[in-house]
């Protein structure tokens, strides 16, 4: 019986075996150049004002990085394509926890307006009772930081000045 | 798998002494020890998607946040730290492909093995020196997540909620530190084992599937770098 496996288009001669691949060393340094030159182009786009732009341009030269590194690095070019498709079905799950996380985030505040869903948390808000999500201020903790360092007037800040502003970053 | 398969394979072939008895072949026991790297690894990078969707979720509600904190992080700290980062890579992927054509016994073909290992390791430690110096600046100046937060007392004014992104830039970076400290442990294991002389052609499975790991927290870190000190 002749075995039925396949690896990038051809027949195994044993389907049980991992494919032995050694790619040559002027591969790898040519991917550490590509590598370092990618790095360059990140660190120099992050000087340029691309406004709204920059978080794709970064996202896609890192992916093009993290490419390299799993194609040539890791072998999935030339490896065994299960160890592939394990890669690439954990990504496709990332994509799924990504997406519907960040839509539900989204949507949230609409939805919970429109159909009054969380009717208790609003009318805390209404009565003045917001959450307390500001820069920790608690008494007791300044106390003891002022114990160890001295008051932190002496270092031109005024405390209640950024208090209030903190309140109002809360607020809104 | 049919007898057939399994008695033309092994005929004209010496037993390899670091083949498992419960497997037929190296080929088989290495495939089978890889497949088991990467679905570990799977689940390391779903552990750090959620880190990372962490982060998109405060840059998505507190834009303000992320750009004012942000530009306290060192850029070139982070970038001497990738290029540390991608270089030990590359000493990694040539230690296991000078595993992989090491003839058994040869007692430079190991030697080899080691170098290359040896200089993934002094990354990993250059890296974690960078490391330390920035998180000690970070304590010094009070730039602590939640509660622990005191720049502000320090004579910082950072827009926004700068405590929730201390605390996403501790937990990733940290967690990120982790890892490449684990990495640090299996790689000296590794270089022993090398010592011994038990990686070759015949048996690299163990130096591969270190260089898999390793590879990864380069992977993460490539993402962590733009996201964390760079983007805008």
């Amino acid at each position: 019986m002749s075995s039925l496996a396949y690896l990038k288009g051809k027949e195994l001669e044993n389907p049980v075996e991992c494919h032995h691949h050694v790619a040559p060393v002027s591969l790898y340094v040519v991917i550490l150049l590509a590598l370092f030159g990618l790095t360059g182009l990140t660190y120099a786009v992050s000087f340029a004002d691309l406004g709204p732009l920059s978080l794709p341009v970064a996202m896609a030269v890192a992916t093009l990085k993290a490419s390299l590194v799993v194609a040539f690095f890791m072998h999935l070019k030339d490896d065994d394509r299960y160890n592939l498709f394990i890669f690439l079905g954990t990504l496709i799950f990332i994509g799924i926890f990504f997406g519907f996380t960040l839509f539900d985030m989204q949507a949230r505040d609409a939805l919970n307006d429109e159909q009054r869903t969380f009717v208790r948390a609003e009318d805390e808000r209404n009565a003045g009772n917001n959450p307390a999500i500001g820069i920790s201020n608690d008494p007791a903790r300044l106390a003891a930081w002022e114990a160890k360092h001295g008051s932190h007037d002496e270092e031109g800040h005024a405390e209640e000045e950024h208090s209030e502003g903190e309140k109002a970053e809360g607020e809104h | 798998m049919s007898d057939s398969t399994h008695a033309a394979h092994t005929d004209g072939e010496e037993h390899n002494p670091f083949v498992a008895h419960h497997f037929d072949n190296m080929g088989q026991q290495a495939g089978a020890a890889k497949l088991g790297m990467w679905l570990f690894l799977a689940t390391e990078l779903l552990m750090f998607s959620g880190l990372f969707l962490a982060y998109f979720i405060c840059r998505m509600w507190y834009p303000d946040m992320v750009l004012g904190a942000h530009e306290y992080l060192s850029k070139t700290a982070g970038g001497i730290n990738t290029c540390v980062l991608l270089f030990s890579s590359w000493t990694m992927a040539m230690a296991v492909r000078s595993a992989q054509i090491g003839k058994p016994g040869s007692k430079e073909d190991a030697a080899k093995i080691k170098k290359y290992l040896l200089l993934t390791l002094l990354c990993a430690g250059v890296f974690l020196v960078v490391k330390y110096f920035e998180y000690s600046a970070k304590f010094e100046h009070g730039m602590l997540p939640g509660k622990f937060y005191t720049a502000h007392l320090h004579g910082y004014e950072i827009e926004g909620l700068p405590h929730i992104f201390f605390g996403i830039y501790f937990i990733m970076t940290g967690l990120h530190g982790v890892h490449v400290l684990v990495g640090m442990a299996v790689m000296i294991w590794i270089y022993i084992r090398a010592s011994r002389g038990e990686f070759s052609r015949d048996n690299y499975a163990g130096v591969e599937n270190t260089g898999l790991y390793w590879h990864l927290v380069d992977l993460v870190w490539i993402f962590l770098f733009p996201l964390l000190y760079l983007v805008k």
